[in-house]
């Protein structure tokens, strides 16, 4: 009995120990191609022309985001993502969540200057840069 | 009940066996259960080493959930491949680390393996809910339906739980050994079912080919090391030695001797004190192997077994017919004359266990003293043989029932009293569990060192 609480206690210990050893803030390390004409984040001045501008494929660890904005009026109106990682169940499941949060955001700040999904910090990352990157194409 | 054996030493001068394992001297011996123990921390080591490489960081407290959920996850599933190695009865390790080590490390490693197995459940259900905004009970549901492999995963893990739980010593004393040992199968099923999940839902698996093969290698490993000692081992034996019942005896109330006859028994290389999985093809035996030690030292041409009528296994032996047919597997078990570091011996046997004591009693090499313990009179067997090997070899056998005036109780004092010089001497024990202890206990009172103290309980 007593072997079982202290196994079950070094085990606790050691799981938290090597938890708190790793950085507890997002460390987004992602590489977004250079895309032509790109200029600095948010958009430059003068309304974008219409259209439907396909971002740049943003590599995560889980896989490539792509995205593709839609521009009606100068104004974003729509997000249709290319592709998300979708490799396994819970690819699938976070971009069932993140995907709408994200587009519905992007939408209503009309830029891509919005917050990461909490839970899916890496798809998020990779949404914001790839739209980021199809916006700067409209705005070229 | 099964036969408690004990471990004895081969006495090779006297008992020309041939052996098959190769003898290790003692100091290499003493280093395979610490080698094993090694090797499976760094096997653990390695684990943890994949999840933190492919882990960059812990955010947030879905983070920490999920990160210890995957944490215990992955060693569940490395537990698993261990206690596969740790039940195929690998000569080398059952044989230098003992059966009865082997299978406390099991029941030990298969309890934490089932407590990690749930935590990570819990943990995984609890961190994707949080980061996923849902509650606890539909992600789970999310999880089981819309994951691959995770209907199949939870079928394995439900009955990896309920295999615990059966196994669980008070569950346990309520089945029957055949009971228990078919229930115990079902975690093979249990280790498959659960095998898929791991690659497909992993995330440290999900993008690693290499890591996915490694992963591969651990089970097909095991997988092997189960299906070349567990079943093809016994088969060949069985198609080598044809080995057959030539008489069945009965040696007192509800307990027989079964004499098995055979081709080549003498390259079976079993030792005085060790053990067979025994499997009798007749109707209703046919599909368990039950563990029972050797009443008689093996002479390359007959082996015996003595049995106590307690389970519906050995209970039916006494019907078996002659001439059925026999597997055995094994030989099985440390508790042979190898254990022994010094010159003379005490044995203890507690009612049955006295079959693999009896053998080490005649053959063991030194000044033997047997006392053999039974809780009334009727049930001691063998007796006109222990007489004839105290008469032949003097040696010194000591009968204690329970009900006799002068019973030898199991204290320090009245094991001096019969043994002075029991504090320079190796003990075997072999008996049931209550009073293995209480012999335990008290030689090492009398100053017996623990390293001397030989004993396999055999409370399946």
């Amino acid at each position: 009995m007593r072997r079982a609480v202290s196994t079950a206690v070094l085990t606790t210990a050691g799981v938290v120990v090597l938890l708190s050893l790793k950085p507890h803030h997002s460390t987004v390390l992602l590489s977004v191609p250079p895309v032509p004409g790109a200029s600095s984040p948010g958009r430059a001045a003068g309304p974008p022309r219409d259209g439907t501008f396909t971002g740049a494929a943003v590599r995560t660890p889980y896989g490539p985001v792509r995205v593709a904005a839609v521009v009606r009026g100068g104004r974003l109106v729509a997000v249709r993502v290319i592709q998300v990682p979708s490799g396994t169940g819970r690819d699938q499941q976070i971009a069932g969540y993140a995907v709408p949060r994200l587009a519905r955001e992007a939408i209503g700040a009309d830029s891509a200057r919005i917050d990461a999904v909490s839970g899916a910090s890496y798809t998020s990352q990779g949404y914001i840069d790839s739209l980021q990157s199809a916006l700067d194409r409209a705005d070229g | 009940m099964a036969v408690p054996r004990s471990q004895n030493n081969p006495v090779t001068t006297r008992f020309p066996v041939r052996r098959r394992a190769v003898v290790l001297p003692p100091s290499v011996v003493r280093l395979v259960p610490v080698a094993a123990g090694v090797l499976v921390g760094a096997g653990a080591a390695g684990v943890l080493g994949l999840w933190w490489v492919d882990t960059s960081s812990v955010v947030g407290a879905s983070g920490w959930f999920t990160g210890a959920g995957r944490i215990c996850g992955l060693l569940a599933g490395y537990g698993c491949a261990v206690l596969l190695v740790l039940m195929a009865r690998v000569p080398l390790l059952d044989r230098y680390a003992g059966t009865d080590r082997l299978a406390r490390w099991h029941a030990s490693g298969g309890r934490y393996v089932v407590v990690l197995a749930s935590a990570h459940v819990l943990l995984i259900v609890w961190g994707y809910a949080l980061s996923a905004h849902a509650g606890p009970v539909a992600q789970a549901w999310t999880l089981v339906w819309t994951y691959p492999d995770l209907l199949t995963g939870t079928a394995g893990f439900l009955l990896l739980l309920a295999t615990g739980v059966v196994s669980a010593r008070v569950a346990r004393r309520r089945l029957r050994y055949e009971t228990w040992h078919l229930l115990h199968a079902a975690t093979y099923l249990a280790f498959f079912l659960v095998f898929g999940h791991q690659l497909s839902d992993g995330a440290d698996f999900m993008a690693h080919r290499p890591v996915q093969l490694a992963w591969y290698a651990l089970y097909f490993g095991a997988a092997a090391v189960l299906v070349r000692y567990r079943f093809v081992a016994p088969v060949r034996s069985a198609l080598r030695h044809r080995l057959r019942v030539a008489e069945v005896r009965r040696e007192g109330p509800g307990v027989v001797s079964v004499l098995v006859t055979g081709r080549r028994l003498d390259r079976l290389g079993a030792l005085p004190g060790q053990f067979f999985r025994w499997r009798f093809l007749a109707p209703g035996l046919w599909w368990a192997a039950n563990p029972y030690s050797l009443s008689a030292p093996p002479d390359g041409r007959s082996l015996r077994i003595t049995v106590k009528a307690s389970g519906g296994h050995s209970a039916a032996l006494a019907a078996v017919a002659p001439g059925t047919r026999v597997w055995a597997e094994g030989p099985y078990g440390g508790l042979t004359a190898d254990a022994a570091r010094a010159a003379g011996t005490l044995l203890v046997a507690g009612g049955v266990g006295i079959t693999p004591l009896r053998t080490l009693f005649e053959t063991l090499p030194g000044d033997v003293v047997l006392v053999y313990r039974v809780r009334r009179a009727a049930e001691l067997v063998l007796c006109a043989e222990l007489d004839a090997i105290a008469a032949r070899s003097d040696r010194a056998v000591h009968y204690a029932a329970g009900d006799a005036p002068d019973a030898v109780p199991l204290t320090a004092r009245a094991l001096v009293r019969l043994v002075p010089d029991l504090a320079a001497r190796d003990v075997y024990l072999c008996g049931p569990p209550g009073m293995t202890d209480a012999a335990r206990r008290a030689v090492l009172r009398a100053g017996v060192p623990r390293g001397r103290v030989h004993h396999e309980s055999f409370t399946f």
